[in-house]
């Protein structure tokens, strides 16, 4: 129990010393003319000052934007590329809008270099049209690689160097608000060589030309692709429900060796299926990459679709799967432990293969593990994974959603 | 428990040197005259650091375990005086329904005879708009839908300003507006801040820019809200603890003003989660000679079931955006442990959002994030507005829900009958937490007064006891009338002209003393206090 409202206290309480009033007016103006005797500018502690200079200044907004198009670019490079770090030149204002330019320069602390230029349009003709021409250089000295096929050894662990040109165009067309087809071209040119990495047997002195093809000669692509997507996501930057659908059909064109002619059909599935107001969400995805040549040795092994990593078996080490196909499938738990971080528990299971006549989901490599998603308006900015496997365990960082990363192959062809 | 033995000193020096308890002019009904405030510093404030501060920290003065603060600024019958915070409307004196509907003003819309001249954008924060003059030289804020959900934020803004201002806040005039394109022309001399903070001159694609991602209708007409700008000087909006440092006639801090802890039940019934210092505003009025500092509330986008930018998330209104102890349980369940309102039904209506009132918990509800205020409610804050909130018939509702203008009269049917069911449940929750009696009053020689619960309906009858004392307005001192066991009133003596009465209901905890002033053979209730 407890005595209630003392409503004479309260305004007794403000006043220095019991004092005759006449009137309650009286015994109130009394406190506010004490009150105006001592009044100071309201003015605001010196952290609250600085978080309204921050915001009113709008510094992480500049940072981000940079000073005239010109910015700080932090990471993107290919995982395993150690912390990267370089300038930006970007423009998304070219005409009201309606284009875009962006140009980047990269290197990692692992010495990775990256150079990029783009030149795009994310809508054109009512939002109908896109499209996009992207050149980039790449030198990635320290890749690692295990040999080929699902058996290759942890232990056989090597480095290789991977230098390489890509010149892509690409046309999409939104058929309906959800749905997208388009067409793409690339010009590819690969160079490998011994990796840079001490600890590190060099991978051309850990395998032989006849185990793992290119490793002795590269050679350049015409790359001709076309899409479908569809993607009823409702927030693709950290989706609760949803789904998106995917399939490319690649057609790579050796233009200097004639060796390495092949097809190639990408295959992703994701499903977000929510549960209490999607406070719980079931996150499922499968991805399949099929070549569709089946001549050996057809497929470079720095084209080849990889597995292990942050975004497919995240028990295994980043690219510790090489061969012609492969499938891998995810499954995510997650809930909101409060609004912005959901933690998730999640299997993996995948594999790759030589030949297509062994599409199925048997001797499948497993992972398993937890992770936290950290999201600001319903976007993932910041996610940790801890996965383990019978190899051991990994522990990632990234700044984006799961699943919204690589396409599974070391080249990643960009799929829109 | 310092603060206690002070109070009770000041009390009892109160007491020793003559002070009464009740003066001549009590109950006062409004605010003495304000002192003149020739300045005040125009200061915006972090919603960041709102944020942090309250949810990490514990700003203000609060209870203490062996120590409850009484609420302050109302008067000997626990009542909000009228004054710069608050004005007492339709419990007190009951609106018609066309004034409330009317609310703070219904009949200055922008006018549509000629353009609007487009001042100023917003083109930053969760949803974008504009300042606009009209032709009659007047100045709104118009703010739009969520492109996924239109009529959702307009509707809830313009609804929730008229039930705000019907329990006694002062707020801003809102006015649904339908327009074409056409009807906005950029003022000559409009600048607008990029998203870098960079001032340039505003030009025709900023306005489609906006306009781009805003609900159109089919007839090419974009619906919006249009705030009409408060007749003020603003200085900046007040927080929910403390006071103005620069304000002389601020002087009760405002984690304990009664309208502030009481706003707590008016924002649960509304699902005013976003109901945090910055959306209030201060502002400098001149009223009868006077300039001082009246306070408003405004913005009232995210309320109902919308956030300004979309629904409102379904963990609004049951939990904080983040708190210790749910997080760190949440995470060591692993999610098997499904809170009430992750449960709870939503209509597929765009319009109405994640409003409800099934699972809905009056009494738990909180903000996005801790409000000194709220957390300072006691249950007679709480009856304080639980009142209020049942004053409301379902006809004057569904009469408020009207002015949203759904066009979807399943939604105004929804949103109305949510409204409702949260109102009953509002009352059954806090009239229950004390003993629900009010408007005392002297009748034929009897003290008189209505119980809430049973007048509402929630339970059939209750017994009421009372006991009659001698009331020493000097010295404090109360002498119980022996056999005086009656409503009706005993014969004060010729030295006491205070009488008291202590009610009590089944629940000897649960006790309204009412003090009654006798003069001129005329009693008059002026004082009341409650335990529970």
């Amino acid at each position: 129990m407890h005595v209630g409202a003392s409503t004479v206290l309260a305004l007794a309480l403000a006043l220095p010393l019991p004092a005759q009033f006449s009137s309650r007016a009286e015994e109130i103006q009394a406190a506010r003319e004490r009150k105006a005797r001592t009044l100071q500018p309201d003015v605001l502690a010196k952290p609250e000052r600085t978080l309204l200079n921050l915001k009113d200044n709008k510094v992480l907004e500049r940072l981000s934007a940079g000073v005239g198009g010109f910015r700080l670019k932090l990471g993107g490079l290919v995982t395993g590329g150690g912390f990267a770090l370089g300038p930006e030149y970007l423009r998304r204002d070219i005409r009201d809008g309606s284009f875009f330019f962006r140009a980047s320069a990269q290197a990692s602390t692992r010495r990775y270099q990256q150079l990029e230029i783009e030149l795009g349009s994310p809508g054109l003709v009512r939002n109908r049209l896109y499209f996009d021409l992207f050149a980039a250089r790449h030198d990635y000295p320290a890749m690692n690689y295990y040999g080929p096929g699902p058996d290759s050894d942890k232990g056989g662990r090597s480095s290789f160097r991977r230098e390489g040109l890509e010149f892509e165009s690409l046309v999409g067309v939104r058929v309906l608000p959800r749905l997208s087809w388009g067409v793409s071209t690339a010009y590819l040119t690969f160079n490998t060589g011994p990796g840079s990495d001490r600890r590190l047997i060099s991978t051309e002195q850990a395998f032989t030309p006849d185990r793992v093809p290119g490793l002795d000669h590269q050679t350049d692509f015409i790359r001709a692709a076309t899409f479908v997507r569809y993607d009823s996501r409702d927030n693709p930057g950290g989706p609760r429900s949803g789904g998106l659908y995917l399939a490319q059909l690649s057609s790579y064109s050796d233009r200097t060796l004639k060796l390495h002619d092949f097809q190639r059909l990408d295959i992703e599935l994701q499903q977000y299926l929510p549960l209490f107001n999607k406070r719980r969400v079931f996150a499922l995805r499968g991805k399949t990459a099929i070549t569709l040549n089946d001549r050996p040795g057809s497929v470079p092994f720095y084209l080849q679709p990889v597995l292990g990593g942050s975004d497919d078996l995240r028990g295994f080490r980043p690219f510790r799967f090489y061969d012609r196909n492969l499938i891998v499938l995810n499954g995510e738990y997650r809930w909101e432990a409060f609004s912005g971080l959901d933690m998730a528990l999640f299997v993996d299971g995948g594999k790759v293969f030589a030949h297509r006549s062994n599409w199925n989901f048997r001797n499948l490599e497993g992972s398993a593990g937890f992770g936290l998603r950290f999201n600001i308006r319903n976007s993932t900015f910041l996610r940790t994974d801890v996965g383990f496997s019978h190899e051991g365990f990994q522990v990632w960082i990234k700044f984006n959603d799961v699943f919204g990363g690589g396409s599974g192959t070391a080249a990643s062809p960009r799929v829109r | 428990m310092i603060l206690r033995r002070l109070a009770l000193l000041l009390v009892a020096l109160a007491q020793v040197s003559g002070a009464p308890r009740f003066y001549d002019d009590d109950p006062i009904r409004a605010e003495p005259k304000p002192l003149q405030v020739d300045s005040a510093l125009s200061r915006k404030i972090s919603d960041y650091y709102d944020f942090f501060l309250n949810t990490l920290g514990h700003p203000g003065e609060r209870h203490k375990k062996d120590h409850l603060i009484p609420a302050q600024g109302i008067n000997t019958l626990g009542e909000v005086p009228d004054g710069p915070w608050y004005a007492n409307r339709h419990y007190f004196k009951r609106m018609s329904v066309k004034e409330l509907v009317a609310g703070p003003g219904n009949s200055t819309p922008p006018s549509m005879d000629g353009q609007w001249t487009v001042v100023a954008a917003k083109n930053e924060g969760i949803t974008p708009g504009f300042t606009i003059v009209d032709a009659a030289r007047r100045r709104y804020i118009v703010k739009f839908d969520p492109s996924r959900n239109p009529e959702l934020a307009t509707s809830a803004d313009v609804i929730s300003s008229k039930f705000f201002h019907a329990l006694g806040y002062h707020v801003p005039e809102n006015y649904i507006v339908h327009f074409p394109p056409d009807q906005l022309r950029i003022g000559e001399e409009t600048m607008l801040t990029d998203r870098l903070g960079k001032q340039r001159r505003m030009t025709q694609r900023d306005v489609t820019e906006i306009l781009l991602n805003v609900p159109r209708s089919s007839e090419g007409t974009y619906r919006a809200v249009a705030s009409l700008y408060l007749p003020i000087k603003p200085i900046g909006p007040f927080r929910y603890h403390s006071t103005r440092s620069d304000d002389p006639n601020d002087i009760v801090p405002h984690e304990h003003r009664r309208d502030l802890r009481g706003l707590n039940v008016f924002c649960a019934w509304l699902a005013h989660d976003d109901s945090r210092a910055i959306n209030t505003l201060d502002g400098l009025v001149t009223e009868n000679g006077v300039q001082f500092v009246k306070h408003f509330l405004i913005d009232f986008g995210s309320t109902l079931g919308s956030a300004s930018n979309g629904p409102n998330t379904p963990r609004s209104g049951p939990e904080y955006l983040f708190a210790w102890k749910p997080a760190i349980f949440q995470v060591f369940t692993m999610g098997l442990f499904v809170p009430e309102w992750a449960r709870a039904k939503y209509p597929d209506i765009p319009s109405v959002g994640t409003f409800e009132a099934d699972v809905f918990n009056a009494e738990r509800w909180v903000a996005e994030y801790p409000n000194p205020a709220f957390s300072n409610r006691l249950p007679d804050d709480a009856f304080w507005g639980t009142r209020q909130v049942m004053a409301f018939t379902d006809e004057e509702i569904r009469a408020m829900v009207r002015t949203g203008e759904y066009s979807d009269p399943e939604a105004e049917k929804y949103v109305a009958d949510c409204l409702i069911k949260r109102r009953d449940k509002i009352g059954r929750a806090f009239f229950s937490k004390v003993l629900p009696l009010d408007r005392f009053r002297v009748e034929d020689g009897r003290l008189a007064f209505d119980d809430l619960e049973v007048q509402h309906g929630f339970r059939e009858s209750r017994t009421h006891t009372v006991q009659w004392s001698r009331y020493d307005n000097g010295s404090g001192e109360k002498t119980e009338l022996p056999g005086q066991t009656t409503f009706t009133l005993p014969q004060p003596s010729p030295a006491a002209d205070y009488l008291c009465a202590v009610i009590r209901g089944e629940d000897a905890r649960k006790t309204v003393t009412a003090y009654l002033r006798v003069r001129g053979g005329k009693a008059e209730v002026v004082g009341l206090t409650r335990t529970w």
